[in-house]
């Protein structure tokens, strides 16, 4: 199957510190792939450097065929990305900030792709609220709604479900599983391994910026019970306290 | 703690301080806390190092320029020069008073939930009014430290080789710190007035501010009349002292007593306006970002408000001070003068618009640092109009009119250097980086040789400050490594 990310020696530090260390990793179109780490492992570090807010110190990475170092703002136009951490303006209405974004990402369509979002996402009651007033969940819905506002065939999603409840978490856990079997492709950085176990097609371990395992999800449960046996081997082999 | 006798607003202000300095909270607590915060505030912004140096840098200019006053004093009568200095520290601690109007949204912005001491008597078993009492106090003692000692300090090293008796300068640092007080004890008496009505604010802006001209024009009052810590400064005198400490005082506890402090529970809601005030923007390059900008800055707390404190202040000063110092250096054009300094004052309408933003809001869309700063440069360049018509105000009211045009040219050629400047060193966060010696410094550097050519320059013919057009070219190339060097910045490597 074809390759739409492919890493190749990837590093990143900042300073004395690696976040990122000397990663080579591969995802197929259609997979949906799960970055699983603890804390501070490299995982936010890994996605900035996939989607181009980020320049590697070493390594080359490639994203639906775009050079990452070389047309960075190119690989953001093309993909979709929920940052972890980044809330939407403050001053912007719900409604506004996607219309804002859809005049950024030049979508024609806008009116009925708000109009699906807000449906889906079950939060259009609030799409004249300003941003800064919206409650969590209700900020992390509008993040995942702008990451897929121009149908992107690659959404990279950090931290996808952490301030939602379990029913929207649910929901968007179909959702994405439904969107890679319509061949989009989706590449998620999380540390709650039931999201991982339940919805991902292959995993990557990663901690202390160094990719400890990787592979599809059925492979590496073979040799555990499950999917957090595997984590807890792979994190302790690389402890040297452990 | 001394009696507050009968008058109720004592009593108040009196009353929030036993609250303070009670058992329930002890005064360390929230006063030696806030001061740890605000210290920590602006070392995570840009370093320990960089935020230390300024008071020193602050040291510096004043003992530098201290060398200066030989010159100007052939042209200037000193009390006219301490009278401008006093003017100055009132007009900076309404600036810091002005700050407590949207202060908590630009923290919230900077840090994420922003959660300061102020901000925490919904947590602390502690009112709203003893919070605000603390955080009055700790602004005091900062920016003494900060603002008035470092000032004074430079004229204290420089006294003995410019003849400055050192109980002047002891004086002066009483009298500063008094007017930086006044300053800052009135604004936060009109910010608490505006915060209940935005009308009520205008109709005591209006009322106060006229009785207080009629009533200095019938009785003949000076300056010093109208600002009591200069009239203490000149004739230090008990009655003068106490009518300072009351003009600090009662506004001070006025707004203790009332102040409302909103925790909003209830969400804002407006109707959908980005995209009618995009379209009517179409004609600029990004009308989706300046239409941004000008939500952010109309639902911002203060509104309109953050233009009165932070822009138009500064502004009447300056006409004021050039209005008193015309009558000393008749030579000057009051409306080239002004258009010369309103060009650089008005390049701090560019931290309007860069208050509410950071670029990290941006960098997982597909959009460059360049983009961003080009949006901010346009909504800067509209908002510009307000100094457009103040100017042509000052052209129309002072009968200048063959004036305007050149004033005009000046004021737009040299806002173009000023905004090219602080943006290419101050970048998306010039209100918070000025403040870091590092940056400072070339800032300066940049500005004030420009700015003192100019003014000199107008001096023999108002006519020949259009030569500021000559700034053009080099604002052009300074924002153009603006545009690399925060490129740079924002998002390393690219």
């Amino acid at each position: 199957m074809e390759s739409i990310i492919d890493v190749k020696g990837l590093t990143r530090k900042f300073g004395d510190v690696t976040a990122v260390n000397n990663i080579s990793l591969s995802v197929r179109k259609g997979e949906l792939f799960g970055l699983l780490g603890p804390n501070g492992s490299g995982k936010t570090t890994m996605i900035k450097c996939l989607t181009g807010q980020l320049k590697p110190t070493e390594g080359g990475i490639r994203v639906m065929g775009i050079d990452v170092v070389q047309q960075p703002v190119r690989v953001r136009e093309v993909v979709g990305i929920t940052p972890e951490q980044e809330t939407p303006p403050s001053f912007l209405t719900a409604e506004e900030y996607l219309h804002f974004v859809g005049h950024v990402r030049r979508i024609q369509d806008i009116e009925a792709q708000c109009s699906f979002w807000f449906d889906f996402l079950e939060f259009g009651d609030k799409r004249d609220v300003l941003c800064k007033d919206l409650s969590r969940g209700t900020r992390q819905k509008l993040m995942v709604a702008q990451a897929f506002l121009h149908r992107p065939e690659l959404v990279f999603i950090d931290e996808p479900l952490i301030n939602l409840d379990p029913l929207m978490q649910r929901k968007i856990k179909n959702y994405l599983t439904d969107y890679v079997k319509g061949e989009g492709t989706v590449f998620i950085s999380t540390h709650i391994l039931e999201i991982a176990e339940e919805i991902c097609t292959r995993i990557g371990i990663i901690h202390g910026g160094n990719l400890v395992r990787e592979g599809p999800l059925a492979d590496l449960r073979a040799s555990s019970k499950n999917l957090e046996e595997v984590f807890l081997d792979a994190i302790r082999g690389e402890r040297p306290d452990a | 703690m001394p009696s507050a006798g009968s008058d109720p607003m004592l009593e108040i202000f009196r009353r929030s301080l036993l609250r303070i300095f009670s058992n329930r909270v002890p005064a360390n607590t929230i006063f030696t806390g806030m001061l740890k915060e605000e210290w920590r505030v602006h070392s995570t912004l840009f370093g320990s190092a960089g935020f230390a140096i300024f008071p020193l840098l602050l040291v510096l200019l004043s003992f530098a320029g201290a060398f200066f006053w030989p010159i100007f004093s052939d042209v200037l009568p000193s009390q006219t020069a301490v009278a401008l200095i006093h003017g100055c520290y009132l007009l900076a601690g309404a600036s810091v008073g002005a700050f407590g109007l949207f202060g908590r949204e630009v923290m919230n912005r900077r840090f994420g939930q922003a959660s300061l001491i102020a901000y925490s008597s919904r947590s602390l078993p502690v009112s709203e009014q003893s919070i605000l009492l603390a955080f009055f106090l700790k602004d005091t003692v900062y920016y003494f430290f900060f603002w008035v000692l470092p000032f004074v300090g430079g004229l204290a090293f420089a006294a003995p080789w410019i003849g400055l008796p050192i109980p002047s300068v002891l004086r002066l640092l009483a009298t500063l710190s008094l007017s930086f007080l006044t300053g800052l004890s009135i604004v936060f008496l009109l910010s608490t007035v505006y915060v209940h009505s935005p009308r009520l604010l205008l109709a005591l802006f209006i009322a106060a501010g006229g009785g207080v001209l009629i009533f200095a024009r019938s009785v003949n009052m000076g300056v010093t009349g109208l600002l009591p810590p200069l009239g203490f400064y000149e004739h230090p005198t008990l009655l003068l002292l106490l009518v300072t400490l009351l003009l600090i005082i009662v506004p001070c506890a006025i707004s203790v007593r009332f102040m409302k402090v909103e925790y909003r529970e209830e969400t804002r809601r407006f109707p959908r306006t980005l995209d009618s005030i995009a379209g009517r923007l179409a004609w600029l390059p990004d009308p989706h970002l300046v239409a941004k900008d000008a939500l952010d800055l109309s639902r911002s707390e203060g509104g309109a408000g953050k233009v009165v404190f932070s822009f138009l202040f500064p502004v009447m000063f300056i006409w004021i001070a050039l209005f008193i110092l015309l009558r000393f250096i008749p030579m000057l054009s009051q409306l080239m003068v002004f258009a010369i300094l309103l060009g650089v004052v008005s390049s701090t309408i560019y931290n309007w618009v860069t208050e509410f933003d950071l670029f990290a809001s941006y960098a997982f869309l597909p959009v460059e640092t360049g983009t961003v700063i080009r949006g901010k440069l346009e909504s800067y360049g509209l908002l510009n109009v307000v100094s457009i018509a103040i100017l042509v105000a000052a052209g129309l009211g002072t009968g200048q009119v063959a004036l305007l045009i050149p004033a005009l040219l000046t004021f737009a050629s040299i806002s173009f250097y000023a905004v090219a400047v602080t943006v290419y060193v101050g970048g998306l966060s010039p209100s918070i980086m000025l403040y870091n010696a590092k940056v400072y410094v070339p800032y300066l550097g940049l500005i004030t040789p420009v700015l003192l050519s100019l003014l000199f320059i107008s001096l023999p013919d108002p006519w020949f400050a259009l030569s500021s057009l000559c700034l053009i070219p080099p604002g052009y190339y300074i924002l153009r490594k603006a545009f690399s060097r925060w490129s740079a910045v924002e998002q390393p490597g690219f």
